[in-house]
């Protein structure tokens, strides 16, 4: 099903180059803002208080987007990733942006036992997640490739901005790119407004939040994908700090060969994650950490509850029958509860702040 | 004299009985010497404080730079119950001054949303155009 929108506008600096403009959403509440408009082959939300930061906060959340995107896009020829992948291995000195986001997936390999890796570029490449995902549809008859395991995470050096990658390695930061980009545009938004406020920012339902938020926490629904009334179990939470990210193998699916793909990678087969679990979601103090916990959580299957367990983070696992699972005090059934969002970081914490351009 | 050749030795002698670090005997010379001791003594004390003091300070501000995340999550925990006072910076406080918020302000979900955007001119008139998937679920 494929939805079409034309809308006719004046010409901007923003549209020329590609940025699509913000769409102003009803926010229910007259002491919030909120706007909305598509960003890395998704959407990407800004809600803020007071309402007149609205502007502000959306200009910050652009310049992070834009700078992410041509750092850490593998679907942009000239992203700097895309450079790096096409280098046939070697030594690279990475922007300070790209340093910071390929630290931060490396961080998660390590802390995730594999189970979340950057170097599983060529096996998305294999099943068809070869461009914008908004164009794989076209390719449903063809059969996907041959399974590619992931190279290794280890393999990957990183020392300051030098990135040594070995020959026929490639990148993708997927797992945690979003993340890190909601952590960005959150800090770049609050910033950017000054006190007194709070800025949330969604990047494809990857939250991270700043400032001061509302009483009891930002109203956040939980849900196995962007439309909650098709979602089994949808919860709302609140988000008094922090991020909250889910991960879901209900979203971003493709055929080859008849045969049902998503973007889930095992690391282990170079296959979709097969485990038990079709929607994960986790709080974190960082999006990055948020995010990466979800995706391992799928990928380790019938693991993930006891290493979730080890983290000390509220999650929230929807079986593939329909099942809920709650851990680490994350709210059971009633809505409208608070997220024990835990301090610390894994994955995101040796970092300095992020500023708008970088 | 023994600290002598345990100097040219290499070794450095510890302060022990009879050494400088002791209070002098009383004696003609003691007074003077005894409170120039006691001076140093005091002034090394404190300097030693004021380096302790110091060197904490700057490890917690370079921290608080450092982790802005750690921070303002360590500031929150407390404040999730209780509603804590907002930390500096862009760190985040569960607000005990924030507006009250009723509805929904972002679903957390799978990213299953995906739009390709294309720009020409018609006309003299940027028209873009946005071509949304819905998530693949939905054909299924």
């Amino acid at each position: 099903m494929v939805m079409a929108m034309t809308m006719m506008t004046t010409t901007s600096m923003s549209e020329l180059a590609g940025v699509t403009p913000w769409r102003r959403i009803a926010a229910g509440d007259d002491a919030l803002a909120i706007a909305e408009r598509d960003a890395l082959g998704t959407s990407a939300r800004v809600a803020v208080w007071p309402p007149a930061d609205l502007g502000r906060a959306c200009a910050a959340v652009d310049r992070v987007l834009d700078a992410l995107d041509r750092q850490a896009s593998r679907f942009r020829a000239d992203s700097e990733i895309t450079w790096l992948n096409h280098g046939g291995g070697g030594l690279f000195m990475l922007s300070d942006g790209l340093t910071e986001a390929v630290g931060v997936a490396l961080a998660a390999a390590r802390w995730t036992g594999g189970w979340v890796d950057p170097t599983v570029g060529d096996a998305l490449i294999s099943l068809g997640y070869d461009r914008d995902f908004a164009a794989i549809d076209q390719q449903r008859g063809e059969p996907p490739g041959v399974p590619v395991p992931a190279p290794g995470w280890d393999r990957v050096e990183l020392h300051g901005p030098m990135l040594r990658l070995p020959p026929g390695v490639r990148l993708d930061l997927g797992a945690t790119a979003k993340g890190v980009g909601s952590d960005r545009a959150a800090w770049a938004a609050r910033s950017a407004c000054g006190p007194p406020g709070g800025v949330l920012v969604s990047l494809g339902g990857d939250i991270a939040v700043a400032g001061t938020s509302p009483r009891d926490g930002w109203p956040v629904t939980v849900a196995d994908g962007p439309d909650p009334a098709r979602s089994a179990a949808p919860q709302l939470v609140r988000l008094p700090s922090g991020a909250v990210a889910t991960s879901s193998v209900t979203c971003r699916q493709w055929r080859r060969g008849g045969q049902s793909l998503h973007h889930i990678v095992d690391p282990r087969t170079g296959l979709p994650a097969a485990g038990p679990w079709q929607t994960v979601s986790a709080a974190a103090a960082t999006c990055a950490d948020a995010n990466a916990a979800t995706t391992a959580a799928i990928v380790a299957g019938p693991r993930a509850e006891d290493w979730l367990a080890t983290t000390g983070l509220p999650a929230r696992l929807v079986a593939r029958d329909g099942e809920v699972r709650y851990l680490g005090g994350w709210p059971a059934a009633a809505d409208g509860a608070t997220l024990p969002v835990p301090p610390g970081t894994h994955v995101y914490g040796g970092v300095r702040r992020p500023g708008g351009g970088r | 004299m023994d600290s002598d050749r345990a100097y040219r030795s290499g070794r450095v002698p510890l302060p022990g009985p009879g050494d400088s670090w002791q209070a002098d005997p009383p004696g003609p010379a003691a007074p003077v010497r005894g409170q120039g001791i006691r001076h140093v003594r005091r002034m090394s004390n404190w300097t030693a404080a004021a380096l302790i003091v110091g060197t904490g300070a700057a490890t917690v501000a370079l921290a608080h730079q450092a982790l802005p995340a750690a921070t303002s999550a360590a500031g929150t925990g407390a404040a999730t119950g209780a509603g804590g006072a907002a930390t500096g910076g862009a760190g985040t406080a569960a607000g005990a001054t924030g507006p009250q918020a009723t509805h929904s302000v972002a679903t957390t979900s799978g990213s299953g949303v995906t739009t390709t955007t294309t720009t020409h001119t018609v006309n003299g008139k940027t028209v873009v155009t946005h071509v949304r998937h819905a998530p693949a679920y939905h054909d299924n």
